[in-house]
């Protein structure tokens, strides 16, 4: 029940490639200088094959085992890019380029996955095909998709797809999963109100919209509490309100609210969606201005296959022994799920230790968890292709 | 045991025919009561004792060695609604019907006690429990607070209830929640009233007791973790006013809170409370709230529910493990409070819900009931 002692022996290096990806961190699709030196080191590592390029930014690198008598192929997956966040963790390898932070652990990700592909490159004791797939884009850009969209689970056969995450609260070396979803579908939506703009001691001439977006914010709250089945889960919530007057005296004719709606299933997601717009539209008719609605769905609910969450499980426990095969399914969205809509597979948490959460200026990456990611990530090749 | 018990079936049916044509409500189930008595004295009842909080039957089945005390509850009492199920032996009682499949309930663990008397092929001793008031509740409570497990010190408790949309002959329980709490609330807002006409001269409560229901929508929209199921109903909104043209001075709501854990029925009713005082604050009226947690939430024992299901599996091959709770609530939760135990759904086939006026027990699941339950006994004695 260990890490494998390779990665024990790897630590300095792959600490230090994390902590150069720390200190240059990119956005979204911009990831080049992350993805090259990717390129770069699985080149270095001898790996058979890599593409840059997919996925607008992404990279995907196959490394062949010692024999291929079944045709077994299994995709492994990381992000790379970081977020606009200002750092102030005070490490000495804090982020060089102002407004810009790996907060989510994206380089710890990348690295471990580098690692796990250089000892694949070296021991190749597996029987078939390992795919490592470094994508741009999870914090918002799709990159999960875009690279789905470029065709890669075809052009390179993947039979099953496995991602990872730190997270934040779980000790070190102890993993977290659960069969089913795992994270929620975020959909994005605004709602624009028109009324009748004129003169705030006025308003028996106006239509005012402040009053219909504050009605439309409250009748929104039936969703949640009123229409969805209670053991379901859902959340709706009204983040910005914007009036296109910031004047103290003037009625807006127009105002734009924004939101998220979380759901777990595909049902429940389909309804929020359809009452988010009959509530906007209803109340908005009732006080006589028009609500008009475009709902956007983003990252779609990450969904664990039972049987190959067993798989992942299966392999945590060899590495650490220390696994929650049920944890709480998360609010969050994870854009792993484009590819999990594709192929079957699992995605898994790695306690981080008792750090700031992600997304938090203080938040740091652990390097004592890399063994324990990149054993997994390593484990899964040779559990899921044993070898000849 | 099941075909000894499928063969008093013709028995059972008329025993639980005669209770459909004779309901009676909740704590007034003396007929009822009365006839259970009656039958268990004449299977030769070890111990038959009537008269628990009123109406409520115990009796004592002793087995044939030592080993452990099994509590078997069933409750008796039917609903305040018309029947309108079109059966020969529809209520006789106007306005009062067995809606809910209690006077199944009831036969089937007559049919158990007949069978458990007769062939006495278990150890330890079965405890039977005809309980007065779920509809109502406080039956279960009612018996506690007389005495009841002092008395009979119980080491296992099951009961169960019939599903319609479940086919007759399936099973479904669960381990840990299976039923929800329910919590009563009734908030009394007082206003000032006055001409409708006038309302400035006025301290509208029907204005305010809007706000405080839009308002309430919060707690679950937003207080409570999305991971964990919570009901929060507005049930009645009644105001004192007497005409169109008339502010009324006070307005009454009344509701339900429904959850599954403590931590949450604490936060609901904190926010509840909270929600009405500073809505009812912030229009210049005032609030009362008065809150009363009524059943708690039906939890069973993971061992126990296990034992349930085991014993369901060697009757049927239609045994859902894993059964999604619901936000209804049962009463039989007062026992699992205070004894290990497993509550288990039997299937009554597609037909009207529960409580709907032409809801019909099927009499084709009693002995699926009834071998359950003596199951029960023979397993676990």
């Amino acid at each position: 029940m260990a890490p494998k002692n390779r990665f024990a022996e790897m630590l300095p290096e792959i600490a230090g490639w994390r902590q150069d990806f720390h200190e240059n961190p990119e956005l979204l699709f911009e990831v080049h200088r992350t993805a090259a030196r990717v390129a770069e080191l699985c080149r270095e590592f001898g790996c058979d094959e890599v593409t840059e390029g997919i996925g607008r930014t992404g990279v995907v690198v196959v490394i062949k085992g010692k024999t291929d008598t079944a045709g077994r192929v299994i995709g492994l997956r990381a992000d790379m890019d970081a977020l606009p966040i200002i750092e102030q963790t005070g490490v000495a390898y804090a982020s060089k380029v102002p407004g810009k932070m790996h907060a989510c652990g994206h380089d710890g990700h990348t690295s471990m996955l580098l690692g796990a592909a250089k000892y694949l490159a070296e021991t190749r004791n597996f029987d078939g095909t390992a795919v490592l797939i470094f994508q741009p884009a999870e914090e918002g850009g799709g990159g999960g998709r875009e690279m789905c969209a470029d065709g890669m689970m075809d052009r390179w056969g993947i039979q099953e797809v496995y991602g990872m995450h730190n997270m934040p609260g779980i000790p070190v070396g102890h993993f977290a999963i659960r069969p089913g979803a795992m994270m929620a579908a975020a959909d994005q939506f605004e709602i624009v109100v028109t009324g009748k703009g004129g003169h705030a001691a006025k308003p028996h001439d106006c239509i005012d919209t402040t009053v219909v977006a504050a009605h439309i914010i409250v009748a929104l709250q039936t969703i949640a509490s009123r229409g969805v089945d209670p053991l379901k889960q859902v959340v709706v919530s009204v983040c910005t309100v914007a009036t296109d007057s910031t004047a103290h005296n003037v009625i807006p004719q127009v105002v734009k609210m924004k939101g998220t709606v979380r759901t777990m299933d595909f049902g429940v997601q389909d309804y929020v969606e359809g009452r988010v717009k009959e509530i906007a539209a209803g109340v908005a008719l009732a006080l006589g201005a028009v609500a008009v609605v475009d709902y956007a769905r983003g990252y779609p609910v990450t969904v664990n296959a039972v049987e190959n969450t067993g798989f992942a499980a299966e392999v945590a426990r060899a590495v650490s022994g220390q696994v929650d095969e049920d944890t709480a399914p998360l609010m969050g969205a994870e854009d792993f799920s484009f590819m999990l809509l594709e192929r079957p597979g699992a995605y898994i948490f790695l306690g981080n230790g008792d750090t700031a959460m992600v997304h938090h200026p203080a938040y740091n990456f652990d390097d004592n968890a890399i063994p324990f990611g990149s054993s997994w990530y390593a484990g899964m090749v040779e559990a899921r292709m044993p070898a000849a | 045991m099941f075909a000894a018990i499928e063969a008093t079936l013709p028995e059972a049916v008329a025993w639980r025919r005669d209770f459909h044509a004779h309901p009676e409500l909740s704590f007034a189930e003396h007929r009822t009561g009365a006839k259970v008595a009656e039958l268990l004295r004449g299977f030769g009842c070890d111990v038959v004792e009537p008269g628990w909080s009123g109406t409520g039957v115990v009796a004592v089945i002793n087995g044939c060695g030592p080993g452990r005390r099994i509590g078997l509850r069933a409750d008796m009492d039917a609903l305040p609604i018309s029947e309108a199920s079109g059966v020969e032996f529809a209520s006789t009682v106007p306005g009062v019907m067995h809606a809910c499949g209690h006077d199944g309930h009831t036969a089937m663990l007559l049919a158990a006690a007949q069978y458990l008397t007769e062939s006495r092929a278990f150890s330890g001793q079965a405890v039977l429990i005809f309980q007065p008031g779920e509809e109502a509740g406080g039956g279960a409570r009612a018996m506690i607070a007389e005495g009841f497990l002092d008395r009979y010190p119980l080491d296992e408790v099951y009961a169960l209830h019939n599903m319609p949309g479940l086919a007759v002959g399936a099973y479904a329980s669960r381990p840990g929640p299976i039923m929800a709490a329910a919590d009563m609330f009734s908030i009394e807002i007082s206003g000032r009233g006055g001409h409708a006409a006038q309302p400035h001269l006025a301290l509208d409560p029907v204005m305010i007791a809007g706000h405080v229901l839009v308002a309430l929508q919060t707690v679950v929209a937003r207080n409570v973790d999305p991971l964990k199921p919570a009901v929060l109903s507005v049930s009645t909104v009644v105001s004192d006013g007497s005409g169109a043209c008339v502010v009324p001075g006070r307005v009454v709501l009344t509701g339900t809170v429904r959850s599954f854990e403590g931590a949450v029925q604490d936060l609901l009713e904190d926010r509840l409370r909270a929600v009405v005082t500073g809505v009812a604050a912030a229009h210049g009226g005032v609030a009362t709230v008065e809150y009363l947690r009524d059943a708690p939430a039906t939890v069973n024992d993971a061992v126990c529910a296990g034992y349930a299901l085991e014993v369901a599996r060697g009757l049927s091959a239609a045994v859902e493990g894993d059964v999604a709770p619901m936000m209804v609530s049962e009463d039989f939760s007062e026992f699992l409070l205070r004894v290990p135990g497993a509550f288990m759904f039997v299937g009554n086939g597609d037909g009207p819900l529960l409580h709907h006026p032409a809801y019909a027990f099927n009499d084709a699941g009693l002995p699926f009931g009834a071998a359950w339950l003596t199951g029960m006994v023979l397993a676990r004695g």
